[in-house]
């Protein structure tokens, strides 16, 4: 601990200091160019498939004997680049996102009807719920 | 036995710092734990107050050659990356089953992508820190794409080193909140604690007891302990001490 820490709480007579929580509410967050292009990665649709328990995950792959496991050492060469996310993958994406943000209640409801043009405008998208919990509706 | 695989996506995100607190917690719980680091140049030793000059033993080596530090035996196993029988050594050594009695912490480099995406495969938790940096973010797809869904079910997330004093760090843990649901299984405040004990060659524990760092990494160990009992992953019995909750 910092000296001038130290000797702020004995100052204060206290033994560690209390945390303020700087948490945001996920719709008052400006969405940076950075995470809308995420939110349209369809690669980040692999996390809504991937099971939760051990028996319902796909079987860890059997143990390669020494010789087939080295021959996976030889570099293989990348992956092509993920093309463009097409919009409807996106949105779904963004849906199942504010799915999330909605709560359990909302799981199993259709996804709320979205402002017109809204699909394609992830920041309209986050206006509109914005909006929506501002009115305490969300 | 347990196995558990610290890796993250990206370099300098605290991946070692979560082993080596992780070891300490479950240590402190009873385990009888041991450290592998598979890094060229690991950094594991200073956050057991280690000094720079301290060489960790291979994972052969005789016991009476191990670094053992609180109960914790610390090893490295530099070649594991091109080493075909790693893996199958592991599994004859019981690491594939459940149990907390003897559990195994492998700090796995970042850029050992490959050896981590197999390990993963066979271990009991996967646990992957991230950053706030946008970076990192940004290597999220990637990392999704080459874990699959299989690798993912075993995956749980921390978000390390937060400070949410700042708006970008704020609003990007916001965002794998919302990404990871339940996945995110605790966030590690920032504290310059952290840097200061290993200057001081001194436990976190030691030098900073009232450390909030410290007091995240606790509550992790205690989401992450039941998990080792059971094939469950970690992040679907947290719900109740989620930080995403």
């Amino acid at each position: 601990m910092r000296v001038d820490a130290s000797n702020l709480l004995n100052r204060l007579g206290r033994q560690d200091f209390s945390y303020k929580e700087f948490e945001d509410r996920f719709t008052e967050l400006e969405l940076w160019p950075m995470l809308e292009a995420l939110l349209k990665d369809p690669r980040l649709l692999e996390l809504d498939g991937a099971a939760a328990s051990g028996a319902a995950a796909p079987a860890p792959e059997s143990l390669p004997s020494a010789q087939t496991q080295a021959a996976e050492f030889v570099p293989t060469p990348p992956r092509p680049a993920a093309p463009p996310a097409p919009e409807p993958v996106a949105t779904d994406s963004i849906s199942a996102l504010f799915r999330r943000y909605e709560g359990p209640n909302a799981a199993a409801a259709p996804a709320p009807p979205a402002p017109a043009g809204s699909g394609q405008d992830v920041r309209a998208m986050l206006r509109h719920l914005s909006e929506l919990g501002s009115r305490g509706e969300i | 036995m347990a196995l558990i695989v610290c890796h993250s996506p990206k370099g300098g995100t605290g991946n070692t710092f979560l082993a080596a607190h992780m070891a300490l917690g479950l240590a402190e719980a009873g385990a009888d734990v041991t450290v592998l680091s598979m890094a060229a140049h690991d950094t594991l030793p200073f956050h057991f107050a280690l000094p720079p000059s301290t060489t960790l033993s291979a994972l052969h080596a005789s016991s009476e050659d191990s670094v053992v530090v609180s109960g914790i035996d610390l090893r490295h196993a530099r070649t594991a990356p091109k080493d075909p029988d790693f893996i199958p050594m592991l599994k004859d050594l019981g690491y594939f089953q459940t149990g907390r009695d003897r559990t195994l912490i492998l700090d796995v480099p970042s850029c050992e992508r490959n050896l981590a995406r197999r390990l993963v495969n066979h271990a009991c938790a996967h646990l992957c820190a991230l950053d706030t940096a946008p970076e990192t973010l940004a290597l999220l797809p990637q990392m999704f794409d080459e874990a699959g869904k299989g690798g993912l079910s075993r995956t749980s997330f921390v978000i390390n080193r937060l400070d949410d004093t700042r708006r970008l760090a704020r609003h990007n843990a916001a965002f794998v909140r919302e990404l990871m649901g339940p996945r995110l299984i605790g966030r590690i405040r920032l504290d310059e604690s952290v840097p200061e004990s290993i200057a001081m060659l001194q436990t976190l524990a030691r030098y900073a007891p009232s450390s909030a760092a410290l007091a995240d990494v606790r509550r992790l160990v205690d989401i992450v302990l039941p998990a080792l009992d059971t094939d469950i992953s970690i992040w679907s019995g947290a719900k109740s001490s989620s930080y995403a909750a």
